[in-house]
This record gives structure tokens, C-alpha cells and sequence, in this order.
């Protein structure tokens, strides 16, 4: 029964770690219909932004956090402004295009950086314990962040004006255009949103397990199953699978082991998608 | 249309004589032959710390040699050259790397790192006739059946039981779990640490993890599910097993922590946020790293260099294999013969000015006596306090 709490708060953490992840993916395919493969680039970016603020520049935490969150952000608008807007209409190519962004983003942190983790620690330490369980404090921040970023990103999606012209783009491009929305001037705020919120979860996450030039890799694998699973570019639909990718994760790996319990991942996911090739709140079609 | 071909032969031509000019620089005065030394590993990913300590541990050693005015082949003094490949850690992508080298004229291979690498360039490479020096943990990471892959340290057959008994006697553990990726390069190292802590009278269960996992959390709680006294991260890469290590330190484990795999522990250390934190830990040294013939490696390297060389104990193994491929060639009198090169190379003594003497093994483990055996070291933290690294006697293992 205590393994079964533990896994459960394990499970909890992580649900949120890749909500927080893949709302960010999600919102660029929903909004843009662009798959970006770059996600993991811009998570790996904003670690390393606040890394430098706190460990090079002797910054407190919290403002290196906000800095990684700004410049990373400012990066992703300048790329949806420079190259994929150029690009937005065609799937095959903005594969490709952000493909090509990751590799060079894990590529100059590995030249500027080094291949080895650098020392960045989360300021907060200690566990708090009960009966069965622990949580570390740090992880209980991360989780409390997580969980207050995603209710302002539905709060801005659903509650303002700026979500709801975001939201026509990516219920029908057309019809939003004919209403006097300009993807021209919301894309790039849309990219710049999602690449901010990669960043948080970078900035907040990498501290409390590894910073590395190659962290990206597992960050895109997991962003793209939730998004998959929660039906691409749904926000509900991405925020539930994230959770139950989490949940899934923790009491497989636990009860299972790491081997059997990635394939019961997997397995879970194939299955839903066989009865749902949609994902769980996924649209037969999309409409932008 | 002709404006844009005309810019692009200007930029061809500017580019084919920027290459030779670089070249021409780097050639040792009077030199006019070169011997091609390849260097294979990840050089991105999670292992690239690995794959980059192998290519700079080649680099400083070509250096020395060219240095000294080249390699001697025959009656003549050649410059020697590197050309790095990233195998990424995976078979095919050593197999690969094989290939790209064989047409680029390369004929010995310092590395790839490690054991699915090794897999992967063992028969492309014997095919090739290329001379490979691995470094990788693997049962099977040299075989009689492709006489031309060579190894470049000694593996867990040689090292863990005599780490293990070590380990034990200081911090007097009864169980402990071994835990490590799922792959080759997880597996063969974990299931020969496992035994050797078996064979030393300690209760030993492996653990594997999917590589790729970034978040031990589950696996930590599974582990101390089984209430081991210690943990041992085995081949894990050195961020795996920090994050290993701080989510097992925040989850209340108080035991020590072993390492008996590949180097890594000060990128470890530093990840974890000092040995203050990791408390009690232990790990194998591939070199004796307080030695100061060992130390000496890492100054010569700095003066000869200009920059300081990574704290990865990799660079060390791969600069002796790399002296003793151009020690072989001299004194096979030919770089074109790759035979003759690796019958030179098992008859040479296995001495190397910084590491000390050693020998060749693997007859017994491998089938083939074709591994470096040189001194290997332990280190130790116990209650938050470096002990430094000590010598462990290998022989007779």
C-alpha cells in the first residue's frame, strides 16, 4: 500500500511536468498546424538560460527562471516570424525546419557548454514525509508552478479575447481571417507562448534531475505521446493524457520495472489510439 | 542562373583552398606522407561526454607525434591526422562510421566507446581491414573471430570483483541492487557486477531502465521497494546516474551509492551538487587518478594543448591506445599493412610513459589476448569526505 501512494504522488508530478510540456506542443499544432519538432530545443534552451543566469551570472533562481522564460519566448518569436511562418502551410517542410532547429540548438549548447552536466541545483531542498510517501520540496514547487501555469493558460485561451481569436485560427483559419483575425500577428505570439512555457518547464524541471545538452530528446518523445494520446492540439485532451501518461508511467515502472513498464506505456497508448485514432479529445479533422 | 553558379565555384574554390592551406599548416616540417588515425564515439547524446574525452584523448596524442615531427614509417617520418565520427552510441551508427572512415582512407580506429558500438563495428570494420581499439564493457567487446578489434581497457571481468570486496569491507554491505540501461551496454556490465558482488558474499539483484528515461523517480521507488543496503548506477552515463543518485538521496536512502562502470564520477558530483550530498559513494577509476604519472597526463596535455582537457578518465585510455597503434606502426615499418600493424602491436609490451606498465589480457574472458590491462583505481567518499582514489590490484583476475 505505501508503494502504491508513492507511485501515485510520483505519478502526479510527472502528469504535471508534461502537461506543462505538452500544452505548449499542442497549442502550436492546434493553432498553427505545425508539429514541432523543436519543442524539446526550446525546453533544453530554457534550462540552460537560467543555468547560466544562476550559475554564471550569480542571479537569484526565481529571475533566472523569468529570464529563460522572456529570451526563450523572444527566440521562439523570432523563429515563427523568420522561418516558420514562411513555411506554415506545409506540414512535410515545418517537420523538417524544426527537425533541423532542434539539432542545431542541442548542438551549439553542447559547443558552448560542454557534453557534462553542469552543477545546477534547485534552491529548495529537503522531503517532506508521511506514511508511505515522500515528496521532495522542490518537486512540491515544480508541481505547484505547473499546476498554476496551466490554469493561466486556460484561463488566457478561455477567458480572453487573444485565446479566443487563437482559438477560431485553430478551429478555422478561413472563417477567423473573414472575421478580421491576422495569423501574421497572432502566430508568432502563439510560438512565442509555446516556446515560453517549454522554457518554464526547462528552467523549472532540470534542476531537480539533470541538466544536459541531450535532456530535449526524452522531452520531445513524451511531448509528442501525450499530444497523440490527448488528440493533437487539444488543450484538454493534452492536459488528461498527460496525467494519465504520468500515473501510468509511475505505477508500471514501480510495479513492473523500467523495461516492462515503458512497454505497458506504449501498449496503453496503442491501444487507445486503436480505439481512438484520434487521441481521447482529438477532432476527426482539423479545421485550420 | 549563370551569376549564382559563377558565386558558388568563387565560394568552391575559396573553401578547397582554405582546406589545403589548413592542412599544410598542420603538417610537420618536411613531412610528406600521413597516416590516417580515425576516432570513433558519441560525440552527441547522452554519452557524448565519453565519445568527446576518446576524440581528445586522440588528438593530444597525435599532437605529441607530430610534435615530434610525425610517425616513423619505414624511412620515413609522416605527420599523422585525425578525423572524428559520431557513432551516437548505437551499433548501426558504428557500422556506419566504419564504412565513412574505410573512405576516407582510415586504417585504425581509436574507439568507438561503447558495447552496442562495439557490436555494431566489429564485422565492418574486420571486412574493412581496419585495426579498432574500443572501449566498450561488453562479454563479447573482443573475439578471436575478428583479430583486428583490439580493446582498450580492462572490463568488469577484471576489475569488479576485487572493487566489490573493496567496497564491501569499507561500508559492510549485505544486499545491494544494480541497476543499469536495458541494452547491451546496460546489461553485460550490470550482470558481471552483479556476480562479482555474488562472488564477495553480497546479496546482488539487477535493476534495467529504458534508455532515454530522464525521471528515475519510479525506478528509485522500486529500488528501495527491496530495501537494499546500497546501489550500485554500474554503465549507467554519468547524468543517469546523478539523477539516480539525487532522487535516492531525496528519497531517504542513506547507503552508499557504487559506480563499478564507465567514467564519470566528477560530472556526478557536480550534478548531484557536491560530495556533500552524495555522502557515501564509491566507484571504479579506469586510471589510478592520484598517481602522479597519471596526473602528469592531464598537465602535459594542458601545456601541450593550451586549454585544460576534460575531467573524463576516457581521454586517458584512449591516448595510450593511440601511442601504442603509432608505436605498432613504427615498428611494423608500414601504415598500409594493417596485419602487419596488429601483429605488431600484440608483440609490443604494454608500457605507457603516464599510465606505467601493464598486460595484455582477455585470453581467459574473451578468447583473445588483444585487451590493455593497466592499473585501475577506486575511489571513495564516505560521510562526505573524498578519500581520493587508490590503486586496486587487478592481477591474476
Amino acid at each position: 500500500m505505501d508503494g502504491f501512494i508513492a507511485a501515485g504522488i510520483i505519478g502526479i508530478g510527472l502528469g504535471a511536468q508534461y502537461a506543462l510540456l505538452a500544452l505548449g506542443f499542442t497549442l502550436i499544432f492546434g493553432i498553427l498546424g505545425v508539429v514541432n519538432f523543436a519543442h524539446g530545443g526550446f525546453y533544453l534552451v530554457g534550462g540552460y538560460i537560467a543555468y547560466a543566469m544562476v550559475g554564471m551570472a550569480g542571479w537569484p533562481y526565481p529571475a533566472a527562471v523569468l529570464v529563460a522564460i522572456l529570451t526563450t519566448g523572444a527566440l521562439g518569436y523570432v523563429v515563427e516570424l523568420l522561418l516558420v511562418e514562411r513555411l506554415v502551410n506545409d506540414e512535410l517542410a515545418t517537420m523538417m525546419l524544426t527537425l533541423g532547429l532542434y539539432l542545431m540548438m542541442s548542438t551549439t549548447v553542447l559547443v558552448i557548454f560542454g557534453p557534462e552536466s553542469p552543477e545546477f541545483i534547485f534552491p529548495v531542498s529537503g522531503t517532506l514525509r508521511g506514511k508511505g510517501f515522500y515528496i521532495p520540496l522542490a518537486n512540491l514547487v515544480v508541481l505547484s508552478v505547473c499546476v498554476l501555469a496551466i490554469g493561466a493558460v486556460y484561463l488566457l485561451m478561455y477567458r480572453t479575447g487573444f485565446g479566443r481569436a487563437l482559438r477560431a485560427l485553430a478551429d478555422d483559419r478561413t472563417v477567423a481571417m473573414a472575421q478580421g483575425i491576422r495569423p501574421r500577428l497572432l502566430f508568432p505570439v502563439a510560438f512565442a507562448l509555446a516556446t515560453a512555457l517549454a522554457a518554464l518547464t526547462g528552467a523549472l524541471v532540470t534542476p531537480i534531475l539533470t541538466l544536459s545538452p541531450h535532456a530535449g530528446d526524452a522531452v520531445l518523445a513524451t511531448s509528442f505521446m501525450v499530444v497523440i494520446l490527448g488528440g493533437l492540439g487539444s488543450i484538454v485532451g493534452a492536459t488528461v493524457a498527460a496525467f494519465i501518461v504520468g500515473l501510468v508511467e509511475a505505477y508500471s515502472s514501480v510495479y513492473l520495472g523500467g523495461s516492462k513498464g515503458a512497454l505497458a506505456l506504449f501498449v496503453l497508448v496503442l491501444f487507445i489510439l486503436v480505439v481512438r485514432p484520434s487521441g481521447l479529445f482529438g477532432r476527426e479533422v482539423r479545421g485550420a | 542562373m549563370r551569376k549564382i553558379l559563377r558565386r558558388s565555384s568563387a565560394l568552391m574554390v575559396a573553401v578547397v583552398a582554405a582546406g589545403v592551406w589548413t592542412s599544410w599548416l598542420a603538417m610537420p616540417a618536411g613531412a610528406d606522407c600521413e597516416v590516417k588515425l580515425g576516432v570513433m564515439g558519441p560525440l552527441s547524446g547522452a554519452a557524448a561526454a565519453w565519445g568527446s574525452a576518446m576524440r581528445i584523448g586522440a588528438e593530444f596524442a597525435v599532437a605529441e607525434a607530430n610534435k615530434a615531427g610525425g610517425v616513423q614509417v619505414g624511412a620515413e617520418k609522416c605527420r599523422v591526422s585525425v578525423t572524428p565520427y559520431d557513432s551516437k552510441y548505437t551499433a548501426d551508427g558504428a557500422a556506419a562510421g566504419a564504412n565513412f572512415l574505410a573512405s576516407q582512407g582510415v586504417k585504425f580506429i581509436i574507439g568507438p566507446v561503447g558495447s552496442p558500438e562495439a557490436t555494431g563495428i566489429k564485422p565492418v570494420a574486420e571486412r574493412n581491414g581496419q585495426i579498432t581499439f574500443n572501449s566498450g564493457y561488453a562479454k563479447n567487446a573482443i573475439e578471436p573471430r575478428f583479430p583486428l578489434a583490439f580493446h582498450q581497457l580492462s572490463g568488469p571481468s577484471t576489475w569488479a570483483r576485487p572493487v566489490a570486496k573493496a567496497a564491501k569491507e569499507k561500508f559492510g554491505f549485505k544486499s545491494i541492487v544494480v541497476v543499469a540501461p536495458n541494452d547491451q551496454g546496460g546489461t553485460d556490465i550490470a550482470s558481471v557486477d552483479a556476480e562479482a558482488y555474488r562472488a564477495v558474499g553480497v546479496k546482488a539483484s539487477e535493476e534495467y531502465y529504458q534508455r532515454g528515461t530522464s525521471n528515475f523517480a519510479p525506478i528509485v521507488a522500486r529500488i528501495l521497494s527491496s530495501n537494499p543496503d546500497a546501489v550500485d548506477t554500474a554503465s549507467s552515463p554519468p547524468a543517469d546516474g546523478a539523477t539516480i543518485a539525487k532522487q535516492l538521496r531525496e528519497a531517504g536512502f542513506d547507503g552508499p551509492i557504487g559506480r563499478l562502470g564507465g567514467p564519470g564520477t566528477p560530472e556526478i558530483i557536480r550534478a548531484v551538487g557536491g560530495i556533500d550530498k552524495l555522502k557515501n559513494f564509491y566507484w571504479l577509476e579506469i586510471v589510478p587518478t592520484d598517481d602522479p604519472g597519471v596526473k602528469s597526463l592531464w598537465e602535459d596535455y594542458k601545456s601541450l594543448m593550451g586549454a585544460p582537457a576534460p575531467d573524463n578518465t576516457l581521454m586517458a585510455t584512449s591516448v595510450v591506445a593511440s601511442r601504442m597503434i603509432l608505436k605498432a606502426i613504427t615498428k611494423a615499418g608500414t601504415a598500409a599493412d594493417v596485419k602487419k600493424v596488429a601483429e605488431a602491436l600484440r608483440s609490443l609490451s604494454v608500457e605507457d610513459r603516464n599510465l606505467g606498465k601493464g598486460e595484455w589480457t582477455g585470453q581467459t574472458f574473451y578468447g583473445i589476448n588483444q585487451e590493455i590491462s593497466l592499473p585501475v583505481g577506486m575511489g571513495m567518499i564516505v560521510d562526505g569526505k573524498h578519500l581520493g582514489v587508490r590503486r586496486i590490484d587487478t592481477s591474476g583476475q
